[in-house]
């Protein structure tokens, strides 16, 4: 400590509030008796402008460098008052405040000599602590105006843009060679009724063509390192196996087929491929995954592609994950999926009719269908002890939130292209929740759909009829609807309602350090406080990686997420509060404990220093990663650390001005 | 200033976290309700830094019953709920070597509106010390002289 | 006249339009927040605990609402009212009206002297009526600013609180007076209001005295609640069996609201939870027609209040009656049985839907079929209204819980920003992205 305290001690009396109750003029006498009290006041009201300039005053006049506040609850004024002493030129740390109005004269209202005694305790407490106080500066860290934005679906999209928007710089990473992500696969969309790839290809323009926004497509983030401000990304990009000049006549000479998972594996794509017409980018890219090696004719040469992936390196100030979800793929024989070949996803249904935008009646496997089941929830609000376990052994408990309205929007769609179809839907509850998607149920009923409301203890069964029925397969379901009566629904298209899961992305989250929720998908830090922010500080969540959304709800969730990006690095520095643990070098022996009992990635560790040419091992803070819980205070053997502004030192002053008799206290003259 | 010499018989420090136990206290000062004022409250930011030393120390001072009420699992800090709850049992283990009663140390999970949870607490240990008197009856307070004639 | 050049009007002070001051503020903007109440905070600071996390509702909304007063980018007017917005595209003018608190703002300091002098009570609107408060009075304990409010319709000017006044705030000459705010954007965050319990002439129009509206069951959970426990408000009883009926005034033809108000759901759901603790004995049933717990662990937190033994029935309730000692009667379908039965009940909580607080005209826009504002491109920018520059955040744009509110805050945040960037001359730094 430089200078000597000379500390300013104010008691208010909160226009009564507090005086009524608690002698302060007493407490003012009394304190102004203290070692290194230079002056104490009693005030009707100090958070008034005039109490203000009064302490301004006492800054200025008398060199008062500590200022210990008796008033209502810090909760309230601790704001203010930290404005009045930096006005008056002191740092805004050299300031202590004790609630003496909720904590004392409010709730001793009948015993007035208690309070009293209770109050110079309580300020003498604070004056013991404001010797011991250091002048803090915020922990500002220089921060890289530029962000990562992990997928380029819908919601990585929106971000990208939204940041660039704003001012930032931004590098976008798409790990398939197109933009899009599952929004490109849907052809008209709830609630509105656009087409969902004119939607996305707008949002696509805007992003290409922002000189702020660089995008790679292709790439993996294979290292993550650093912190908030200041993140170290690796990526890979892979080659995309054909140039501008070559790229269509390589796809056109290539003959090697694959399952195309744009379409749900319903059709076959060649393994050099565009997904559909108006893709961005519009040059044909390598599946590397699945390219044979084989050589590719052009131009009457031989050509065998390689994978020329090339890394890249950049800096980073905050990192969007946007890496969105996908459908739940049902168990081999779940509702009969993949054992018979009447029964299909929702997600599959849409690319189906996509793929044959002209057909005049509905087909499935060359059939054609009359009579369509819907069934909800498949995936999606499992029971544990009733359902199957999902491979990790967990169920899925959550409503996966867009299948009920996308599926009734199906019906709509199925109703206007092929009329005279008989549809029925099996639901447990019906989530038409948000604007615009209570009408898709109302068409629906009016459409003469039979719903039919089964028990999530008693799911449908599908069954495949006997060979010579009218129908393929048969459904059985017990319907809530009609006292739980037992149906048997013949049909020639069971359409399984299927969920969202998050993506396979254990890497990034490892890379990461975030957290996933028992839904897999990732974990806010609190749904209220900070719904898109990540425990780990500058890692942002956008879209369906976080939980089911629509593109509604993930746009918003995007554009939220880059609020926070541009809050977070808009001035160029972050800045954190000083309430962090601090090493007292010369009393660190290097014993590691604080190391071990730290909780928080990179906030503590031992380095190796030289000291009086002797190499020793010291515990070094990184001020950006710690929480400032002081989990590593109670365990140093030395007292070598502590949390900046709440030391231990200062809590041992405080017990014993506490601690010891009033007749002490008013005689420590 | 007689009055002011009157010593109280016991006393309660309450460390309350920020997040928890000292929003707690002020709820229920909003609502003006009152209960014993030997209790000193004093705001921590994560009762983890807390060496069960600190305690005995505390103890030793002449401090009768210490409260610790924290915000348990709901707290913004990873480690407050199981940390915390590790240095209680160790602060048990010295106090009983040194035959303090251990209930005059308690951890309480308090959040910023628990009015009625804050008086249960305060309450049960005013009447616990006045059940079983000052500290001073179990261990020789060490005034602590550094403090008398202080820096 | 005064008048203030910001980058952007927040209009209303509930989560939604703190969470958009405060994104806003954050990254440098001036904001004025104008709130029309005398407390920023909304219905938000009026509830118990919040699905799905059941924490408890002041620990999330006092330190937003403390934040926004203290914000040195933001201004806060209460007790101030939109009176009209005229120019467009990054130019508007507004004119707001302070409304008089009678009490001089700048030097009152909240120590509520005058309110414990006031002889006058009246019912608490704060409380739905159910408890009491002084004709002037701070408007609640956690009230932000905390600046007394003067209730002159039923102030007797005794003139006891200008005299107990230390500072001398009370003023009895305050008039109305109209401000204007220059503002390159507005972020519109009027909020809702619960759709009328009178309206549905089936379920007792609001006449049954142990039929309540469930803001007044919240009242009844909160810690700073009047009464502190739950009780029926026709004799004080504590009640044992306790009935919600869903979708009462939404999804429902014969109202002209057809629309799902998608927290109902979940707010009958935790408050039913709340009950069975506050009151270990009590039965709680809840008639409904689809549980839509769609968020994020709401279907969870859904198992679990049937797990915890709360009691849900698939059934439309046709009509509620009371019988001679003002017991409700509950008539309902039962869908699942096909019978109708009659149940009695202690206390019967309608599950009110959610409509437009505040109307758009005076904003210049145009509501939608539903009522709330008109959104033209939900699939592309949610929280453009028909005015450009002009954004929707919160239960302005529809209904959505609190969760909800707070992204689409931070994303109209967002939209405000960048809008008000490509306004003005703001000296964007045209850096290419840098990769080595
Ligand atoms: C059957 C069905 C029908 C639907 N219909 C509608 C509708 O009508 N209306 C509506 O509003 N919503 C609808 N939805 C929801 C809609 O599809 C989603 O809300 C939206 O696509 C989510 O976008 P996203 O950006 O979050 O995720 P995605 O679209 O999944 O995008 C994520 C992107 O991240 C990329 N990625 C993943 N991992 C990585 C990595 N490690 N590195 C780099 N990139 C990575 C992916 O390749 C992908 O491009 C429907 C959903 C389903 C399943
Ligand atoms: C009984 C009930 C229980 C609920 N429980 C939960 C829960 O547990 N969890 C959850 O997530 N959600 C819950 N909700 C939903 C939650 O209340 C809302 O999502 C949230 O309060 C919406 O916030 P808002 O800011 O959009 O609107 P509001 O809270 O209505 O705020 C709007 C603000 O704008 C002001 N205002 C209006 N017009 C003007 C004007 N012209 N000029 C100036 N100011 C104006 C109003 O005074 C108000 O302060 C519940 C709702 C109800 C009815
Ligand atoms: S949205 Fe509907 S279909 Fe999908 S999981 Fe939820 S309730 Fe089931
Ligand atoms: S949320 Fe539930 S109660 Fe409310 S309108 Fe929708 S379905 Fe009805």
């Amino acid at each position: 400590m430089s200078e000597k305290p000379k500390i300013g001690v104010y008691t208010c009396y909160c226009g009564g509030n507090i005086s009524h109750t608690v002698k302060c003029e007493q407490v003012a006498k009394v304190m102004a008796d203290q070692p290194d009290v230079v002056i104490s006041r009693t005030n009707m009201s100090l958070c008034s402008d005039a109490g203000q300039s009064q302490i301004e005053e006492d800054i200025r006049e008398l060199g008062v460098n500590r200022v210990v506040i008796g008033a209502c609850a810090p909760s309230l004024h601790e704001p203010t008052f930290r404005n009045t002493v930096v006005r008056a030129g002191l740092n805004p740390y050299l300031y202590h405040h004790v609630g003496l109005r909720e904590q004392d004269s409010w709730v001793h209202s009948c015993d007035c000599d208690g309070a009293t005694c209770k109050a110079v305790r309580l300020m003498s407490a604070g004056v013991a602590k404001a010797r011991f106080l250091d002048p803090l500066e915020p922990i500002r860290l220089e921060a890289e105006k530029q962000a990562l934005v992990i997928g380029g679906g819908v919601a990585g999209l929106r971000s990208a843009l939204d940041i660039a928007n704003q001012g930032l710089r931004v590098v976008l990473v798409e790990k398939s060679p197109f933009l899009g992500g599952r929004m490109a696969q849907l052809a008209k969309v709830f609630p509105t009724g656009e087409e969902a790839q004119r939607l996305l290809s707008e949002l696509i323009d805007e992003v290409v063509q922002h000189p702020r926004i660089g995008v790679f497509i292709q790439t993996e983030v294979v290292g993550v390192s650093g912190y908030v401000g200041k993140y170290g990304i690796d990526l890979l990009q892979h080659g995309r196996g054909v140039t501008a000049e070559n790229g269509e006549a390589l796809a056109a000479g290539c003959t090697q087929f694959v399952p195309d998972e744009f379409n749900y594996n319903l059709t076959e794509r060649k393994v050099i491929y565009k997904p559909y017409q108006g893709c961005y980018p519009a040059l044909p890219a390598v599946d590397w995954d699945h390219y044979d090696g084989e050589s590719i004719l052009l131009n009457g040469k031989k050509e065998v592609l390689q994978d020329q992936a090339q890394p890249y390196q950049l800096t980073v100030g905050a990192i969007v994950v946007a890496t969105g979800f996908d459908p739940y793929t049902p168990h081999t024989g779940e509702y009969g999926y993949g054992e018979l070949p009447q029964v299909a996803t929702l997600a599959e249904l849409i690319r189906h009719l996509a793929v044959h935008p002209e057909a005049k009646s509905l087909r499935w496997n060359g059939r054609i269908v009359r009579d369509v089941v819907m069934v909800h929830c498949v995936g999606s609000r499992e029971i544990e002890g009733v359902d199957a376990l999902q491979e990790d052994g967990l169920v899925n408990n959550y409503c996966s939130r867009v299948c009920c309205t996308a599926t009734l929007h199906m019906i709509e769609e199925l109703h206007t292209h092929f009329p005279g179809l008989n549809i029925f839907d099996l639901y447990q509850d019906i989530r038409t929740y948000g604007r615009g998607h209570e009408e898709y149920y109302r068409s629906a009923l009016s459409s003469g759909t039979r719903f039919v409301r089964y028990n999530g203890e008693d799911r449908p069964e599908v069954i495949a009829a006997l060979e010579g029925d009218t129908h393929p397969v048969l459904v059985h379901v017990k319907d809530a609807l009609t006292y739980n009566q037992e149906l048997e629904i013949p049909a020639d298209l069971v359409v399984l309602a299927t969920g969202m899961q998050p993506r396979q992305i254990d890497d990034l989250v490892r890379m990461l350090k975030v957290s996933r929720g028992n839904d897999r998908f990732l974990l806010e830090v609190h749904p209220k406080l900070r719904p898109v922010e990540t425990a780990v500080n500058g890692v942002i969540l956008a879209g369906t990686a976080q939980g089911p959304m629509n593109i509604q709800e993930s746009i918003l969730a995007a554009s939220a997420a880059a609020a926070k990006v541009v809050s977070l690095l808009g001035s160029g520095q972050v800045e954190l509060q000083p309430f962090v643990a601090a090493v007292n070098a010369a009393k660190c022996d290097g014993t590691g404990a604080c190391v071990e009992a730290c909780e928080y990635e990179g906030a503590i560790a031992l380095e190796t220093l030289v000291e009086n040419g002797k190499e020793v091992k010291r515990a070094v803070v990184t001020a950006a990663n710690c929480s400032g819980c002081g989990a590593c205070v109670s365990v140093c053997p030395n007292r070598a650390i502590d949390v900046q502004g709440w030391t231990l030192a200062q809590y041992e002053a405080m017990v014993d001005a506490i601690a010891m008799d009033i007749v002490d206290l008013v005689e420590a003259e | 200033m007689t009055d002011l010499m009157q010593k109280p018989e016991t006393k309660i420090l309450i460390l309350a976290t920020l997040a928890g136990g000292y929003a707690g206290a002020d709820a229920t000062g909003q609502s003006h309700l009152d209960y014993p004022s030997n209790t000193y409250i004093l705001p921590v930011m994560c009762p983890v830094m807390f060496p069960p030393e600190f305690f005995i120390r505390s103890f030793e001072r002449g401090i009768d019953g210490i409260l610790l009420m924290y915000s348990g699992t709901d707290s913004p800090y990873k480690v407050e709920a199981a940390g915390t709850a590790k240095l209680i049992n160790q602060s048990y283990e010295l106090m009983k070597e040194r035959g303090i009663d251990i209930r005059r140390l308690r951890l309480a999970a308090i959040c910023t509106v628990c009015v009625k949870p804050f008086l249960k607490e305060v309450n049960n240990m005013h009447t616990l010390l006045k059940g079983i008197g000052p500290v001073s009856a179990e261990i020789k307070p060490q005034q602590a002289e550094a403090q008398r004639t202080l820096p | 006249m005064t008048k203030i050049h910001v980058d952007a009007l927040v209009v209303g002070g509930g989560i939604a339009g703190m969470q958009t001051a405060l994104d806003l503020g954050d990254q440098g903007y001036q904001v004025a927040l104008v709130e029309k109440e005398p407390s920023v905070g909304g219905k938000m600071i009026t509830l118990s605990k919040v699905f799905p996390t059941l924490d408890c509702c002041s620990c999330i909304t006092t330190p937003k609402m403390s934040a926004v007063a203290h914000h040195p980018k933001i201004q806060l007017f209460t007790y101030c009212e939109v009176d009209r917005v005229d120019g467009q595209d990054g130019e508007f003018t507004v004119s707001v009206v302070q409304k008089p608190r009678y009490v001089n703002a700048d030097i009152c300091t909240g120590c509520r002297l005058c309110e414990y002098e006031c002889p006058i009570t009246v019912p608490s609107m704060f409380d739905r009526g159910l408890g009491s408060y002084h004709a002037v009075r701070v408007p609640f304990s956690t009230a932000v600013p905390q600046i007394a409010v003067l209730d002159i319709e039923y102030c007797l000017l005794c003139g006891k609180c200008e005299k107990v006044c230390p500072v001398g705030a009370v003023d009895f000459t305050q008039t109305p007076e109209t401000f204007e705010i220059d503002t390159t954007s507005i972020v519109l965050a009027t909020g809702f209001e619960m759709t009328d319990v009178s309206a549905k002439k089936e379920y007792g129009a609001g006449r049954l005295s142990n039929v309540i509206d469930p803001l007044m069951m919240e009242r009844f959970l909160a810690p700073t609640g009047p009464y502190g426990r739950v009780l029926r408000p026709g004799d004080g009883m504590e009640p044992t069996t306790i009935a919600y009926v869903q979708c009462a005034g939404s999804r429902d033809e014969t109202l002209g609201i057809e629309y799902c108000s998608r927290t109902c759901c979940m707010y009958a759901i935790k408050q039913s939870m709340l009950i069975s603790g506050a009151l270990p004995l009590a039965e709680v049933t809840i008639f409904y027609m689809d549980i839509r717990t769609f968020g994020k662990g709401y279907e969870q937190f859904y198992q679990n209040a049937k797990a915890m033994g709360v009691e849900f029935v698939r059934g439309k309730v046709a009509s509620i009656q009371e019988d001679e000692n003002h017991y409700p009667i509950v008539r309902v379908e039962l869908t699942e049985e096909g019978r109708v039965v009659e149940r009695t009940f202690d206390l019967v909580v309608l599950s009110l839907g959610m409509v437009l607080g505040d109307p758009l005209a005076r904003f210049g826009l145009q509501p939608a079929e539903d009522g709330f504002a008109s959104l033209p491109s939900v699939n592309a920018s949610p929280w453009a209204t028909t005015r450009p520059g002009v954004f929707v955040a919160g239960t302005a744009g529809g209904p959505m819980d609190i969760v909800d509110s707070i992204v689409t805050a931070s994303a109209a945040a967002s939209a405000a920003s960048a809008y008000i960037r490509s306004k003005t001359q703001v000296s964007i730094e045209e850096g290419e992205v840098a990769y080595v």
